[in-house]
This record gives structure tokens, sequence and C-alpha cells, in this order.
């Protein structure tokens, strides 16, 4: 077997792997209220063919895309049909694909980064987790590094399928996410840099070796040779712009929408300025990525993904890399430093958004990784880093398994954030029993008032009559009437009829309280009882 | 290194073109072949309740029994000792009215009065649950006499619904149950279930005394008892002077968290004769 194919099998096999880990118990956690909010927006687009952007809120349509053959594989027909693995099997396909793009790379990281870097990326449990969540961050960190693929795949063979491919990438990056500026940003801002950094090497080359030669090198290109690169480019550009038009404009069907999308970073750009609840300082992706703990619960760490990266830009540095491409090598390392650097500068930070610079410092740390076995020359010392990196891989690999048993860790997770209790799950099972009760069955009137009220909606999918309200309605009488703890004295001075109310826990911090017509519970309690003494 | 170039740019290709047309496609058609008609998220509310309102069937919950009846000489207070409180003042953003859960007590719980005599029985007593592997502690934590709430002093069981169940070695008159889940913030604990019997698989001589599964996802059957905030000073169980030898508590999760935790369980007799 050729060397490539031998690590095509090898990444294929660390895949394989990475799959097995993130599919099991999908469906063990209760949505978090963005995942229910994308699962409504999904089934808009399901139920009416069309997707319409909102430049003020959401995200772009390449999510509910995506899902859309989830779906068809699954044989689901409705949404009140379909459970949260019908829709998180999504970004567990994006975050194996992760893994199955590093071969792109190969002839330029080298097979052995390449290789580390695919089990690190399997075994890392931010990503292990976040792959696992139906929002659009590992979409967004597929065609990121699909994009940069690519890039490089043209870069070394020129061909102008490779710019195309790596355009469609850049526009599906605009499709998924606005955040995809700043990556677009990075990316620019590395490949300059790179760029610089080698036309000022070849100049001090040249001129070292001009009084030898005794004669000036041109700088300049042929005219032919720019022509030549310019009209993939142009391609590849105007790939990117038609796919995100598509997508945005659903295939044809909101006209607005690519304007609307541009329109949107306004929003973005005062978010991230930082004026909310979602303000934490500079190092709170470290503080989560490098040692965390929720006491009494155990530590979590992924230092060991970030002493390796340190040890990759090292080698970058010092150049005793043995890759094949500088140029690639530090480009990623440009590119993976300063997606740091914007991730922890922007006030606005929520954990999954880890998730556009960790795949890179993945990569470095790879090339770390493979370098370090590339240095010992003792066999000893070999043996024994081996057995250190195998440890600490081990490790990773355990914590990866922990992030998804929800049932045991919860929320001492550090990549669990503002999550709903699994009390949504029980009170939306105890109200459709009500409503097996109830004379009008799964049309019975359910009312919820809350400014917040996700998860629910996806919760209480299966009932076909639920009111959502801010603050209690003009007539607020339902049998089941559902309140938050900040709007409850006004839903209490609001309600006339006689309830029953018991209390339940949406978020740690935010409880709800379930109010049940009393006519309906003493028809629930004659059932229960009756039930409970037939044999 | 060989890089297959001209294969995997092929297929890479005609993959990404594929699936851009496919899924554009069903785009522009799922609205054509959805079989399932939109479904209305906001509805218009109904008119309101038209049946008279009859009074409420759930009975009112004491947590104190023998403190109602007459003085008795031969009565007194349990000698309990309460921990430190580890939170101040009542929970906010309580609903005045709700009929199923406990209002805070403003002040100390009344005492609880009991035979002369009585005393924790459970003291040290071996204790088993419906969790085989704890996440943290274990279940001897439960009868330790360690009621603080601080790291260390409870043990904590699985999500969903989890007992601890407490041998009390003998057959005990029981006159009260004193339970601590956990105090360490203001939280309710779902379907507080308690249970004695004379046999360790509880087929024997079985008595609820206390149940506020309100709808019955513990399948125990539906509780009468309200739900109420945990505090410093545990929940109180009247225990009826039923004779029993094992005690069971069952719980599934609280209004804070999933898990199910134990800081101390304390049973209140005198032997059976």
């Amino acid at each position: 077997m050729k060397p490539y194919w031998q690590l095509a099998a090898l990444v294929a096999l660390v895949a394989a792997g990475g799959l097995a880990l993130r599919l099991p118990r999908l469906s063990q956690r209760p949505m978090h209220g963005d995942e229910a909010v994308h699962t409504v927006k999904f089934d808009t687009l399901w139920t009416t063919g069309k997707y319409v952007y909102d430049p003020q809120e959401y995200h772009g349509p390449v999510l509910y895309y995506a899902t859309l053959p989830a779906m068809w594989l699954s044989g689901t027909r409705s949404y009140a049909k379909t459970s949260e693995t019908t829709f998180r099997v999504v970004p567990v396909a994006f975050g194996v694909g992760l893994i199955l793009l590093l071969p792109l790379l190969a002839d330029g990281l080298g097979r052995g980064a390449v290789l580390s870097a695919a089990v690190l990326i399997a075994l890392s449990p931010a990503l292990v987790f976040y792959s696992r969540y139906y929002i659009q961050e590992t979409l967004l960190a597929f065609f990121t590094l699909a994009a940069i693929a690519a890039g490089w795949r043209y870069a070394r063979r020129r061909r102008a399928g490779w710019a195309v491919l790596a355009g469609i990438s850049i526009g599906l990056m605009h499709a998924t996410k606005e955040t995809c500026l700043i990556a677009f940003a990075c990316l620019a801002a590395a490949l300059a840099l790179t760029s610089a950094l080698r036309r000022y090497e070849r100049t001090t080359v040249e001129r070292a070796s001009e009084p030898a030669s005794g004669q000036s090198a041109s700088h300049d290109r042929p005219a032919s040779a720019s022509r030549r690169h310019s009209v993939p480019i142009v391609a590849g550009a105007l790939a990117a712009v038609l796919v995100s038009v598509l997508f945005y404009s659903s295939f044809g069907q909101n006209p607005r929408g690519p304007w609307d999308s541009l329109r949107s970073y306004a929003t973005y750009f005062d978010r991230a300025a930082g004026h909310g609840l979602h303000d934490h300082p500079w190092y709170y992706y470290w503080h989560l990525l490098l040692a965390w703990r929720e006491r009494p619960g155990p530590w979590w760490s992924e230092a060991f993904i970030a002493i390796l990266a340190a040890l990759g830009l090292i080698v970058v540095a010092t150049g005793r890399h043995g890759a094949s491409s500088p140029g690639l090598i530090r480009f990623l390392a440009l590119y993976a430093v300063l997606m740091a650097v914007a991730y922890s500068a922007i006030p606005y930070k929520t954990p999954w958004c880890l998730l556009q610079f960790w795949p890179p410092l993945i990569l470095l740390a790879g090339l770390g990784a493979a370098s370090l076995l590339r240095w010992v020359r003792s066999r000893p010392l070999q043996i024994l880093i081996g057995l250190a990196l195998f440890a600490a891989t081990a490790h990773l690999g355990w914590q990866a398994w922990r992030s998804t048993d929800w049932r045991r860790y919860g929320y001492r997770n550090p990549y669990v954030y503002a999550h709903p209790l699994t009390d949504v799950v029980r009170l939306a099972g105890w109200v459709e029993r009500l409503a097996q009760v109830h004379p009008d069955g799964h049309l019975m009137l359910v009312k919820v008032i809350a400014p917040d009220p996700w998860p629910l909606p996806w919760h209480l999918r299966r009932l076909e009559r639920v009111g959502y309200w801010e603050t209690p309605p003009a007539d607020a009488e339902a049998p089941i009437v559902i309140a938050s703890n900040d709007v409850e004295p006004a839903v209490q001075a609001a309600l006339r009829g006689q309830y029953e109310a018991y209390a339940y826990g949406l978020r740690p911090d935010v409880m709800l309280w379930l109010r049940v017509d009393s006519a309906l519970w003493r028809a629930y309690v004659e059932v229960e009882d009756r039930n409970r003494h037939e044999p | 290194m060989q890089f297959p170039e001209g294969l995997i740019f092929r297929v890479l290709f005609f993959v990404m073109l594929y699936v851009i047309g496919l899924i554009g496609f069903a785009g522009v058609t799922a609205a054509q072949d959805h079989p399932v008609a939109p479904v209305a998220r906001v509805v218009v509310p109904a008119s309101p309740a038209t049946q008279p309102i009859p009074p409420s069937t759930q009975p009112a919950a004491g947590e104190t029994g023998a403190d109602q009846k007459k003085p008795d000489p031969n009565l007194a207070p349990l000698p309990l000792k309460l921990p430190k409180p580890a939170f101040k003042g009542t929970p906010q953003h309580v609903p005045p009215g709700v009929v199923n859960l406990e209002k805070p007590r403003s002040g100390p719980r009344p005492e609880f009065l009991a035979p002369k005599g009585t005393k924790n029985v459970a003291a040290g007593k071996p204790v088993t649950s419906s969790d085989n592997d704890p996440i943290i502690g274990s279940v001897k934590l439960v009868t330790d006499g360690d009621k603080e709430a601080s790291e260390g002093s409870y043990v904590e069981l699985g999500p969903g619904v989890q007992y601890v169940q407490i041998d009390l070695k003998d057959r005990y008159r029981i006159y009260a149950i004193v339970v601590w889940h956990y105090h360490m913030n203001a939280r309710i604990y779902h379907d507080v279930v308690v249970q004695v019997a004379d046999d360790a698989d509880f087929l024997t001589n079985v008595h609820t005394l206390f149940n506020n599964d309100h709808d019955n996802s513990a399948g125990l059957g539906l509780g009468r008892d309200k739900q109420y905030w945990e505090t410093y000073e545990g929940r109180l169980i009247d225990g009826q002077g039923t004779v029993a030898r094992y005690v069971r508590l069952y719980s599934n999760g609280s209004t804070t968290d999933d898990q199910n935790h134990y800081v101390e369980v304390e049973v209140y007799g005198l032997p059976a004769k």
C-alpha cells in the first residue's frame, strides 16, 4: 500500500473511533435552549421549504439544510416525532468530517503530525462534547478546515477545481454563522504574514547570493503566471458568493436574504463589543480548557493538547519541523494564534465558540507530538515519551467519554453552559399524561408565560395547542398554565380559576410553576387510582 | 509521498456539488411534498373555565403530628441537634399561595413531641441504595451523624428515581424520621417518598409515611403531601408510631439539579416490644 493510502486508512480508523465516541447517548441530555431554537427553525424550513434569515437573531441556514438528509434517512415524518438524536447526528457527522479532512494536509504537515492531530481531534473533550450539540459551531469549524485544506491543495497543484472547492467552503462558512468574519480576517492576516515572511526570506537569500553571482534577480512574476492564478481565484471567489447567495436566498425564495446577511453585522459587531449576559474575561476559554473543576466533581483539563500546541509553535518558530512545507505550518501557526487571540479578546464569549480556534491549535499540537518523537534519538527515552503521550491521550479519551455522560457528570462539565435540567423533560412528560386525561387530548390548551421559555417548545412539541407569552395575556386561564418565577406574581394576579401548582427547575437558577386546573387534576387522580387498583 | 490528487479532487468536487444540488432541490420542493401541515405554535387563548371551582382535594400536609396533641407528661421533645444554616432568608420569587408547596417557615420548627427515651436509632446503622456506584461520597454518610452542608458530608446518587435504605437491625416503633437531602442552597426535591417495612425487599408490612410524588413519576402511587424547600432543619416526617425494621427514602432529582443527595437521615424511635 502506498504511504498516502496507509495514512488515509489510519485516519479513517481514528475517525471511526471518534464516531464511536460521539454517537452514544445522544438523547440523554435535555435539549439546550439554543438547540431547541434551531430545531424550531429547522421545522419552519421543513414545513414551508423556505428559510427567511433574521439579521437580528439566529444564524445562517446551512445547519437547517444539512439536517434535511438526516430527516430523510431517519424516516421521520413530522416534527412531533423527531428526537434529539435525529438532530444531533448532524453535528456528529461534521465533527467526524473534521478528522477526515486532515489527510488533505498530509504533504504539508507530515504524516506523523496529521495522524497525531486526528487522534487529538477525535478525543478532545471539547470537540466531542460540542460535536453532539445541535448548533452551528461544528459545521463552521468543518468548513473552515475544508477551506484551508482546499486552499492548500490549490497552492500545491494549482488546479482550478481546488480553488473552486475552497470558494465553496468559504461560501458555506458565511452561510453557516456570522462569526465566520473573524476566521476570514485571521485567514487573510495569516496568509499576508506568511507571504511577507517568504518574500523577506527570499530577498535575504538573493541579496546574500548577489555578490557571488554578480547578477540581480528579478522579483517580478511573469504576467502570464499572474493571469494563470487570477482565473482560478476569481472562480473560487464567484463560487463563494454563489453558494452564500443561494443559501441566504433560500435557493431563490427569499431575495432579501443575502442583503440581510450583510446587514446582520451591525448587530453582531455590537454584540461582540460586549454589553450583556455572555461577557467574560479574556482567560475564560483557557480556564475551561486548561484546568476546570466544579467542586466536588472531577478535574477537567486539555492542557496536554495546549502543551503540545506550544511545542508545535516552538517547532514552527525554530524551523525544526522536518515537514515538507514550512509555508503551510507557518500559515497554520499564525492562523491558530490570531484566532486564539481574537476570541480571547472579544468580550462576548460562549464556550462553544472555542471550537473555532481549538482545531487549528490541535493541528499545531499534532506537529508538536510528531516532532517530539522525531527529535528524541535514545530508544529508552522514545519509549518513555511514547508511554507518556499514550497515557495523556487515554486521559483525554476518558474525559471525552465522561463529557457524553449527562447522567453522572451533568453540570460538572466545563462545556455545559446555561443548560436546562432534566426537570423540563419530567414536566413535559406529565403535561402529556394530563393531556391523555383531558377531553381535548393532544389539542389541550397549554399556556406558557415566560420571558425565556426555551427549550419548552421542543419538549412540548407533541402538543398542538401551546401558546407562549412573555407576560400574562388578557385571558390567562387554561387547563395547564406554565409560568417562570419572574412573571409568577403577575400570573397569580391574572388567574381566577383554581389550580394545583407544582415547582420544576428549568435551569439551576430558574424555576417554573406548573399549574394544573383542579378539575383536570382530579380527573388525573381518578385515572391513576383506577390504574393502581386494577390488576 | 505521492498524493493522489486527481482522484481525491474529483470525488470531493462531485460530492460537494451533488450535496449542494440535493439540498437546494430539497429546500425548494420540501413545501410541496411535506406530509404534515404546519403546526400553529401560538394559539388563541380559550375562554375562561366555566365549570364550578371545587375545593382542593390536596390534604393540608403538616410537618408535625405529635406537637398538636395535648401536653402529655410522658412526651418530650425529640433530642434533635440541627446543623449550621448554610444560607439565610427565605427563597426569592416564591409565588404566594402556591397550593402544593409549603411556605418557607419564618421561625424555627415547633418542637416535635415523642415518648420519653426516644432516640435516633439509625445512627451508624448500615445503609444501602438503589445506586450501587454513587457519584460522590458513600452511603455510609447517610447515618454518620454529620449533617453539615459541606463537601464530604453527603452522598450523591445518580439522576432519576433513587433511594437509600437503612436497616435498623431490629424492629422499632418509629415516631419521627428527619431527612436532610442537601441544604447548601434552597431547592425542592421531587418525589420524596418515605416508606417503612419489616423486610429488606419491602414486601411485608409496608407503610408509606410521606409521599409528595404528585405525578406518580416514581411509580409508587400519587402522593398527597406537599413539596417543600430544603433547609438546615431538614424535613421531619411523622412516623405515627409505626413498627418496622427497614426505612427507605426515595427522591427524583431537584429543582436545582438532576442528582439525588442525602446528607443525613435520622430515625427516632423506641425498641418494639
